[in-house]
């Protein structure tokens, strides 16, 4: 049996349903995204953490150059180790008969005879392995068959070690190993190009002289294990064979992506979506004064029939109660809906074996407690006054409402000023808190706004910072091994080259301090053009003789600053360490890089003209007798096609972020839709009677709205600078906690954006003033004066 | 203020012309009939006073006259214009520059002092007298900077007649506008009616449920059910000022 005092709840709710309604909804939105966030991670999370238990994804990884087996043995001897499996690992060029530009393979080997992994197991998802005899078939990697339209029984062409072999496919895998399956050092999958393929041991062995050896290895820690003391006995067990130094998971291309992911949607399920709640929390703040104002009488009519304080004091509580749990139930729907659409964007970026949306119901509670507990917190004042009036005190109306002239009046400066906005500055300054959670709640409206567009400058900035200005090559080739200075001419007169620059890159660990990274460091021509080294302002940096010049991002990793000297252990060859003074800090965006002068880095390897590769301009007429020629250039194993790596960028992170960022723009339209219309009707309440009196003197029915939108509109245009001001620390704040070594973002905000924002909420709040507008042609002018206020 | 007893006015030209006026309101399931076939003359400065029992339909008639509502059927003439079927812009125009209102609750904006609250109305007014002199005409000149909130209950109905007349109404209507005032103070602010009446010529209508009020008329109404039921006229005006209730 619904009690007296419950119905009456319904019904004050039912009368002011728009208004219900739009609190809930922006409080929905902020909840929405709060749940689509939490349930994202929770997805990731537990998928991959189900993955990696499942197909063994091993603790710690290491190269070399070549080890006999028979070291695998002594591996297995650490203390703290459980499992080893050695392998061949390697980088082949395959040709794809519809693809102009030669593809990447990287090929590894699976156990002799048949035998299963033992980690980094790979899923088979169609097909079989191969047959322990078979020296040409092979499992191809999923997002690159799917690309390219392979199926078991289709074959490819592979460069093995400088020989076109046929390679047959007898099934399609995925593997934990590569959730996220990029070429090495790319921080975006080009599903089309690039693959994993695993074949036979011997097949593999044999081709590259490793047969009875390996050049890659993965380690299972036992549990309870560190990987420190396992990591250093490791290098120093494998140093000797040519190994760059074993590393932990974390460390790994594709967990780190994973981790990167993560770490960006944790930074998006809070800030956020705090932003929306605060609004909601003002809003209802609002209303609930508004209902309380409005029924002084009936709670003193409650009180004098013998309801408590306490009894009335929840029931208005009930108010707010109905409100969070309606945004909650919504923002749960709109939260899992959205979620489970936008789980399907992480197939862009991420391969697991299913990735099936899990909702985090946790969130849910989470989400109800925190937007309750902000709204009753808003609202608890206004019960409280409410409830302690003596009823006899409640029961006379309230007096004239006291007012003095403003601020600006009494400043002088409104001299010249219409009664009406004397009337808006005046009503402002009488209920200062309400104006302020009035421009408050619109200045956050604005400032979601700004996110968004900020993101997708960003973006542009992003993309004309890194492919048009430093990255001005069409292509870079990479060779499979060090290559003479022949090597780099052979380059030179490939068909359709205007320009060539030689890369020599080695592997190194850079160190300062206690902090290090492993690292390539690139030797450039000084003068280089066409991967160009740029500072902060988009300034070329010429590369000095002597010394290094780096990602700020690494120097701020490592905590060194220009100047500094760094200690530089060079992980291949004879393995010099140095050290190595920072002569400049280059702006960019993906990885960490370290360069020097090549000739400089060839004089500290004490070695000629040597090169791993070159970074090329090509005439574009000629593409294809390029690539065409490419393509049989035995040595030449990495290819990375500028072109190819713009629409990998727009295919994947364009494409999630412009999602991401149409839905920000629809929740936070939203929002300042729903604070402007709650306000106008609060105002429309408060001032009824004001408006009809205006009516009734002769006021045009414009001419009443001028007066309400007047001083809504004075809001307005204080929340608006306000809110771009919010809207870009919000953004900059968001941004820079998506920073990591792997992927930035520069924070560039258009003036675009700022006046986007405006314009939104300029018209949302038109929308708002229209539909009230409306409502005050309806007042019935002769029923408000005749009542008592 | 003067204390002798007035001659009833002669009666000038016709403003209103009501002929067979009804109202219905259709509320929910029923129809309530307010107006029930109304014929009335009022003349050019007629201080006339409407009585009648709650629900008898004098309001709906003074909602009528001063274009806060239409009738149902039947004509209404202002001056020689049909008011029955005009549109809220024509409607808006005839109380912005011919008709003064006075509620029992004076409504006065909180946000603006006495003199801007007149203002507010003058400043789209044809012809207005300024704010100053409708104040000093109800009596009010030292309390022009006081907002509502500063003003006792017979003040802030005085700036609410001052509001009214300061746009020089051809018709002042004021429905029970003593209504939330004790007898001094209601009897101050009808003085300032009947001034307003007598040195402006306005035609005033004042609906009251107190009887005593109608000495101060030039002719009173009786409303019932609907229907005027009676009409007498006062052969002489007892001042404001000697009324008692």
């Amino acid at each position: 049996m619904i009690s007296p005092l419950d119905r009456k709840l319904l019904r004050d709710l039912g009368k002011m349903k728009g208004q219900v309604f739009a609190v809930s909804l922006v409080m929905a939105c902020g909840l929405a995204m709060m749940i689509m966030t939490r349930s994202l991670i929770r997805t990731l999370d537990t998928t991959r953490e189900s993955y990696y238990q499942q197909y063994a994804m091993a603790d710690i990884f290491a190269s070399l150059k070549r080890a006999p087996l028979s070291v695998a043995e002594q591996l297995l001897t650490l203390p703290g180790v459980a499992t080893v499996e050695t392998r061949v690992a390697v980088d082949v060029t395959l040709d794809l008969p519809g693809l102009a530009e030669p593809a990447t393979g990287h090929i590894i080997s699976l156990p002799e005879d048949g035998k299963p992994q033992k980690l980094n197991r790979v899923s088979l998802r169609t097909g079989r392995f191969p047959n322990p005899d078979e020296r040409r078939e092979v499992v191809l990697g999923e997002s690159f068959a799917n690309a390219n339209g392979l199926q078991p029984g289709d074959s490819l062409v592979a460069v093995i070690n400088g020989r076109r072999e046929t390679l047959k496919i007898c099934g399609i895998g995925l593997s934990p190993e590569f959730v996220f399956e990029a070429r090495a050092g790319e921080t975006l999958p080009d599903h089309k190009r690039f693959s994993v393929i695993w074949m036979n041991y011997r097949a593999l062995a044999v081709a590259y002289n490793l047969d009875g050896a390996f050049n890659d290895v993965c380690i299972d820690l036992a549990p309870g294990a560190l990987a420190g003391p396992v990591i250093e006995e490791m290098d120093r067990i494998l140093t000797p064979y040519g190994a760059g130094g074993a590393f932990i998971r974390a460390e790994q291309a594709s967990a780190q992506r994973l981790d990167d992911e993560l770490r960006v949607l944790r930074s998006l399920s809070f800030a956020y979506p705090l932003v929306f709640l605060s609004v909601a929390a003002f809003m209802v703040n609002a209303v609930l004064s508004r209902i309380v104002r409005l029924q002084r009488e009936q709670i003193a009519q409650m009180k004098a029939l013998g309801y408590s304080s306490r009894q009335v004091g929840v029931h208005y509580l009930k108010f707010v109660l109905i409100i969070g749990i309606l945004g909650t139930l919504m923002g749960g729907i709109g939260g899992r809906l959205l979620g489970a659409s936008l789980v399907d964007l992480y197939t862009l970026f991420f391969r697991f074996p299913s990735l099936v949306f899990v909702m985090d119901y946790s969130a849910l509670g989470v989400a109800l407690l925190i937007s309750l507990g902000a709204s009753v917190v808003g609202v608890l004042t206004v019960v409280w006054q409410a409830v302690k009036l003596p009823p006899a005190e409640a029961m006379r109306p309230e007096p004239p409402a006291d007012f003095k002239p403003s601020l600006l009046e009494r400043a002088g400066l409104t001299r010249f000023s219409s009664p009406t906005f004397r009337m808006a500055l005046r009503n402002i300054e009488r209920r200062p808190w309400q104006a302020v959670f009035t421009s408050a709640g619109l200045a956050l409206a604005t400032g979601l706004m700004v996110l968004p567009g900020a993101m997708s400058d960003s973006i542009d900035y992003l993309l004309t910072f890194q492919w048009n200005r430093q990255q001005r090559q069409d292509v870079a080739v990479f060779l499979t091994e060090p290559g003479s200075a022949g090597g780099f001419q052979d380059l030179q007169h490939l068909p359709g080259v205007i320009r060539a620059e030689p890369i020599r890159s080695v592997q190194a660990r850079l160190k300062f301090g206690h902090r290090q990274r492993k690292l390539a460091v690139t030797g450039m021509a000084p003068g280089a053009n066409l991967n160009r080294l740029l500072d902060q302002d988009g300034q070329v940096i010429a590369l000095p003789a002597e010394g290094l010049v780096m990602s700020e991002m690494l120097a701020q990793v490592i905590g060194a600053r220009i100047g500094d000297e760094v200690e530089v252990e060079v992980l291949e060859g004879r393995r010099p360490v140095l050290r190595v003074p920072i002569r400049g800090l280059v702006t960019d965006y993906a990885g960490v890089a370290a360069y020097m002068d090549i000739s400089a880095l060839r004089r500290l390897m004490k070695e000629g003209d040597t090169i791993n590769g070159a970074y090329l301009a090509l005439d574009h007429t000629r593409w294809d007798d390029f690539m065409r020629e490419l393509k049989d250039t035995p040595r030449a194993a990495v290819v990375m096609v500028k072109r190819d790596q713009l629409a990998a960028f727009r295919e994947t992170t364009g494409k999630s972020i412009g999602i991401i960022r149409k839905l920000y723009l629809v929740l936070a339209t939203i929002v300042a839709f729903g604070v402007v219309y709650n306000s106008a009707r609060i105002a429309l309440s408060e001032r009824g009677r004001e408006l009809a009196t205006l009516r009734v003197v002769g006021f045009r029915l414009a001419e009443v709205r001028g007066v309400l939108v007047g001083e809504l509109a004075i809001l307005v245009l204080i929340a608006l600078p306000f809110g771009l001001l919010f809207g870009r620390g919000l953004a900059l704040f968001i941004m820079s906690s998506f920073s990591t070594e792997t992927v930035r973002l520069p924070i560039v905000i258009q003036s675009s954006t700022y006046s986007i924002a405006i314009l939104v909420v300029l018209t949302a709040s038109a929308l708002s003033f229209a539909l009230v507008s409306r409502m005050i042609g309806k007042l019935d002018m002769v029923g408000v004066l005749k009542a008592r206020d | 203020m003067t204390t002798t007893v007035h001659q009833s006015h002669t009666p000038g030209k016709v403003v209103f012309e009501a002929h067979g006026v009804r109202k219905v309101y259709h509320t929910g399931e029923v129809d309530v009939v307010a107006l029930h076939g109304v014929d009335i003359e009022l003349h050019a400065g007629e201080l006339i006073c409407l009585l009648g029992a709650s629900g008898s339909g004098k309001s709906t008639l003074l909602n009528i006259l001063g274009g806060l509502d239409v009738p149902t059927s039947g004509n209404l003439i202002y001056k020689g214009w049909p008011l029955n079927g005009a549109d809220e812009g024509t409607l808006t125009l005839f109380r912005r520059n011919c008709v003064g209102f006075v509620f029992q609750f004076y409504n006065l904006i909180p946000s603006l002092t006495a003199r801007e609250n007149i203002a507010l109305i003058t400043s789209i007014s044809r012809n207005p007298m300024s704010p100053e002199e409708a104040l000093e005409m109800v009596g009010l000149s030292a309390r022009m900077d006081h907002f509502p909130s500063q003003l006792s209950g017979g003040e802030q109905q005085r700036v609410a007649i001052a509001r009214a007349i300061a746009k020089r109404p051809e018709v002042l209507l004021c429905d029970e506008p003593t209504g939330a005032l004790d007898v001094t103070t209601g009897i101050t602010v009808l003085e300032a009616v009947e001034r307003i009446n007598r040195e402006l010529g306005t035609l005033t209508v004042i609906i009251t449920h107190n009887a005593v009020m109608a000495e101060m008329a030039d002719r009173v109404l009786h409303l019932s059910d609907g229907k005027i039921i009676s009409s007498h006229r006062n052969e002489v005006r007892l001042p404001a000022s000697q009324l008692k209730w």
